[in-house]
């Protein structure tokens, strides 16, 4: 569940690229922490490095200046497992073989996993599926499928890149409401970034608004729906949602128009 | 859909008609090739034709009969065919290993790719000549000649097929830890099987054609030296008996590449 000791501290993140059309500043100033249990999501005008701050995150990009720190109780590094926007199940592999990916990459094909894999599919409903080809799946069966094969690899922090916009309105609504309670149920802390400011309302306890490039942390919003006794399976329809998504969509429409 | 236990008459009446038509497209092609042979046959018998030059199917078929009686048309036969068989393995070894080369060093990748597009847009038979005075005449010669028409343009095709993997599935392999050697055996390779196939589909006619190359300039057994020797000794019924053996091996060989396209196209999607 959530406590508040922060688990990831972004202090003063920079990031800067080098193309042949000039270097670009992508991250002028990241500055937010993640407590354990949390559900952040990251939203912001298109093309403002939101996937970058995850790429950071995970270290397959280093900051150009600021750090990033970890704060946990074991010694080792926090495992960090990554849902990309596409779920790339890979064809020639069944769903089964598709989440074993990790692991095998991994090396860790212990009898614990597999069986942590298994109850995973049994407890999501698919282990109907587990024989299948990917290509017989639907969307949102094939996003669920990509989230446990993260949560095989047992991640301390998911990062979730817009694992949701390539699926049809209905799908999304329905997969994200899924992620979303398999991500508390295993009490995961997960960052998402999304540009879908009820998709961001509707999951995270915090948004953190993003300026346009080069970036900056514009606003961080509170989401308080449990405060106020509304259950995160009926929030749409509430009108503090509307209200939260109003102020998140007035700070973002400021931001596309100031210059 | 599965076909309807109880079907429509109108839809029975589709079934029937398109099994005819299958089948009068099956006959009428044995038609064509039993007449054009009548035809031969007659032109021939008849003098029509100067069976010296033309021959005809009963000259071909009887001394088939007897060249396989004697045992020299399958050594013939077998010299081709594992003379293209080693072409084949050794261009698609080569090629494998050379494409797995260039994707892990892009840069000697880079460095290469002018010159194998050069080297693949020359005509190869014109590299025969050169491959004969380096090792002389016999087996290793036909087998260079073999390899030397397809062996570019499958390392060209294969390193290509190889680069354009989709970063985002390469990337997925980061995100879960994987370091260079599994972006390859997880992701490149396996996702390139079927351009591999289709490849060794391409390759094994084309090292029958560099083989039948090499045996009429270096080759002292095989079919291409048979239908070299027999046009030059003027015997037509030897070099069009090659010939008509040839396309049984080109058929079959493409009729088993087909089936292993077939069974790997189905388990790739």
């Amino acid at each position: 569940m959530k406590s508040d000791k922060p688990f990831v501290h972004l202090d003063h993140v920079k990031f800067s690229y080098y193309s042949s059309q000039g270097e670009v500043e992508a991250l002028r100033d990241i500055d937010f922490s993640v407590e354990k249990g949390s559900f952040t999501a990251i939203v912001g005008p298109s093309g403002c490095g939101k996937s970058t701050i995850l790429s950071l995150i995970s270290g397959l990009l280093k900051p150009t200046g600021g750090y990033i720190t970890f704060y946990s109780e074991e010694f080792a590094p926090p495992k960090i497992g990554y849902m990309l926007q596409h779920d790339h199940l890979l064809e020639w592999r069944d769903v089964y073989k598709n989440i074993l990916l990790g692991l095998e990459i991994k090396k860790q094909k212990t009898p614990q996993n597999l069986g942590l894999i298994d109850s995973l599919l049994e407890k999501y409903n698919l282990s109907d599926v587990k024989h299948q080809k990917p290509s017989q799946l639907s969307g949102g069966m094939r996003q669920r499928i990509a989230l446990i094969r993260t949560l095989a690899l047992r991640p301390d922090l998911l990062l979730l890149d817009e694992p949701f916009s390539a699926l049809d309105y209905q799908t999304r609504l329905s997969v994200s409401k899924d992620v979303y309670d398999i991500i508390k149920s295993e009490e995961k802390t997960a960052i998402l970034v999304t540009h879908d400011i009820s998709e961001a309302a509707a999951m995270a306890d915090t948004v953190i608004l993003l300026t346009k490039p080069p970036c900056r942390v514009k606003d961080i919003i509170p989401i308080e729906f449990e405060k106020h006794g509304i259950s995160r399976d009926e929030v749409r329809n509430s009108k503090l949602f509307q209200q939260y998504f109003d102020k998140i969509w007035r700070e973002l429409q400021n931001e596309n128009t100031n210059q | 859909m599965k076909t309807q236990i109880n079907s429509s008459e109108g839809q029975k009446n589709y079934m029937r008609k398109a099994r005819l038509h299958r089948l009068f497209i099956f006959w009428s092609r044995i038609l064509v090739f039993a007449g054009f042979l009548a035809l031969w046959q007659t032109a021939s018998s008849l003098k029509w034709i100067d069976s010296f030059y033309f021959s005809s199917p009963f000259a071909i078929a009887k001394l088939f009969v007897h060249d396989i009686r004697d045992m020299s048309l399958l050594s013939h036969i077998g010299v081709t065919l594992w003379e293209s068989g080693l072409s084949f393995l050794l261009i698609i070894v080569f090629s494998v290993a050379a494409a797995t080369f260039f994707w892990f060093y892009p840069s000697i990748g880079k460095m290469f790719e002018p010159f194998l597009i050069v080297l693949n847009s020359l005509p190869k038979s014109a590299l025969a000549p050169l491959i004969i005075v380096w090792l002389g005449t016999g087996p290793r010669t036909v087998i260079l000649c073999g390899m030397s028409v397809g062996i570019f343009g499958c390392i060209l095709n294969l390193y290509q097929a190889f680069e354009q993997t989709d970063a985002e599935r390469l990337k997925l392999i980061e995100t879960l830890g994987g370091n260079k050697l599994q972006k390859f055996t997880k992701i490149v390779f396996p996702q390139n099987i079927p351009t591999f196939i289709s490849l060794a589909k391409v390759n094994i006619g084309l090292a029958l054609v560099g083989v039948i190359i090499g045996e009429f300039l270096a080759g002292r057994q095989g079919l291409g030296y048979l239908i070299i020797y027999g046009s030059q000794v003027f015997k037509l019924d030897m070099v069009i008996l090659s010939i008509v053996i040839l396309c049984v091996i080109a058929m079959l060989l493409y009729g088993i590449l087909n089936l292993l396209n077939r069974k790997v196209i189905a388990r790739w999607q």
